[in-house]
């Protein structure tokens, strides 16, 4: 959790990818998750969601990442999407027959198989969404946010900023730790003691924010002027593949379901 | 209350000290959420995957950077600011949800930040903030019910509905209060209006 280690496992995780992936740029990759995402999410039946899950998993040898990496990524998406088909299942919608019943649960043949339905869902849907994520670079998200995205350029270089500062608050964290140790305070009561250091934590990071800030507008950061970029941030043709590529399994999905009849509108 | 002649206009404009602190704010939140992620889904979720919408409750605490970087900063945009780059950071460290965290994040940040809106960024006070809790939790559950729990029965799409709107007012909005409250009192925000307004009341 702590931030030099995930710094350390973010460069890791950028090398261990084949190049050609490593150099899509991550504006992209957010585009190909949210067509995928937008697609899929408008129906529940089983047969859209098994074919993006299909399509996607013949997909992923592509990214070049590593299986020990993949799973240490993904396994909370293999442990959520059952459980959230076992809460359709208890809880969705009741059709057919009557099954077991208790409480407010009412198991039945319609609400197994929307739970079924969405645990192929909730993976068809969350796991592109983590894999495209691994590995994004947070520099050059912010470079594709304000040039590509074009959100306003302030804003995401201040996020940056203070994306940077979680090393220092790091480094905070330990020496507060060190310096209630010899003062001999919060040796007891470790939620309490957690609870006092982080809001010590708070108040420091957002005093460095303000120093920051200063040093910052010192610099002319903030002006007027129109700013340039020394990292332009461009999509080229294979950023662009990459993203129909995401739309395609999309739209796929939606038409094997259309033609299975199972297309399921999520409002109806 | 005789200060209040020379009670300076009230600008919307984002000096460079709001954005950089919003960021912090944000960021801070954002690591909050990661630690939530763990102990709220990797842990608690095989128990309350058998809940009928109770969950919305504790998912109440992912709402707090939206609702605490509006009252400290108090500008347009500011809740809607923070809960997005508290929803990147959580991704970038990495949770169950990839990018569309950012979907959760945006929408999340929409619904506390209507509610500022319509009280036209005048009032950050308790009730307001309370009110964008319970917004943030009304989106949260919309957005959650239409990405993940789409099968859901009416049973449970109300009681989650309920449970997140509660969940919201509680954790994001009470304890962003009571906490921006604190901050305050410690003189880290006297260059903002949330940090001098209680240094006057003193």
């Amino acid at each position: 959790m702590t931030a030099p280690h995930v710094i350390a496992r973010h460069d890791a995780e950028s090398s261990a990818q084949s190049s050609w992936w490593t150099s899509v740029n991550p504006i992209a990759r957010l585009g190909a998750a949210f067509a995928i995402a937008l697609c899929l999410v408008l129906t529940i039946d089983w047969v859209s969601a098994a074919t993006a899950l299909a399509l996607e998993l013949a997909l992923l040898p592509f990214l070049g990442i590593r299986p020990a990496q993949f799973w240490r990524r993904t396994w909370p998406v293999w442990l959520a999407a059952p459980l959230t088909g076992l809460t359709i299942v208890l809880y969705g919608e009741t059709s057919g027959r009557v099954w077991f019943e208790f409480l407010f649960a009412r198991v039945s043949d319609g609400s197994i198989s929307l739970g079924v339905a969405t645990m192929l869902r909730v993976l068809a849907i969350a796991l592109p969404s983590v894999v495209l994520f691994i590995g994004v670079d947070t520099t050059r998200l912010a470079d594709g946010l304000a040039q590509i995205v074009r959100l306003p350029a302030r804003f995401v270089l201040g996020a940056l900023a203070g994306l940077r500062l979680v090393g220092l608050l790091v480094e905070d964290w330990r020496s507060l730790e060190l310096a209630r140790r010899a003062r001999g305070v919060g040796d007891t009561g470790r939620l309490r003691r957690l609870a006092g250091q982080a809001f010590s934590l708070l108040v420091i990071a957002i005093r460095r924010g303000s120093r920051l800030a200063t040093a910052m507008e010192a610099r002319a950061f903030g002006s007027s002027k129109e700013r340039s970029w020394a990292r332009p941030s461009t999509l080229g043709s294979r950023d662009v593949t990459v993203m129909l590529l995401g739309f395609l399994v999309g739209i796929l999905s939606i038409a094997s379901s259309l033609l299975a009849g199972t297309w399921n509108f999520i409002a109806s | 209350m005789t200060t209040q002649s020379i009670r300076p206009t009230r600008s919307l404009r984002w000096r460079v000290v709001d954005i950089v602190v919003a960021s912090v704010i944000g960021v801070a939140c954002g690591v909050l959420f990661v630690v939530w992620n763990v102990a709220d889904n990797v842990i608690g979720d095989p128990l309350k995957a058998l809940l009928p919408g109770l969950q919305g409750l504790s998912h109440g605490m992912w709402l707090i950077a939206g609702v605490l970087t509006a009252i400290i900063i108090r500008k347009p945009g500011a809740a809607l600011y923070g809960e997005l780059l508290a929803a990147v950071v959580s991704a970038v460290v990495g949770n169950q949800w990839g990018w569309l965290t950012l979907v959760s994040g945006l929408t999340q940040g929409l619904g506390a930040e209507l509610v500022f809106a319509i009280f036209a960024y005048a009032n950050f006070r308790l009730i307001p903030a309370l009110l964008a809790g319970a917004a943030s939790g009304l989106t949260m559950a919309i957005t959650d019910l239409v990405l993940w729990y789409a099968g859901a029965g009416a049973t449970f799409s109300t009681v989650y509905t309920i449970a997140s709107i509660v969940g919201g007012v509680l954790l994001a909005g009470l304890l962003a209060w009571l906490l921006a409250k604190a901050l305050a009192r410690t003189g880290v925000l006297d260059r903002f209006a949330a940090g001098r307004e209680v240094k006057a009341a003193v």
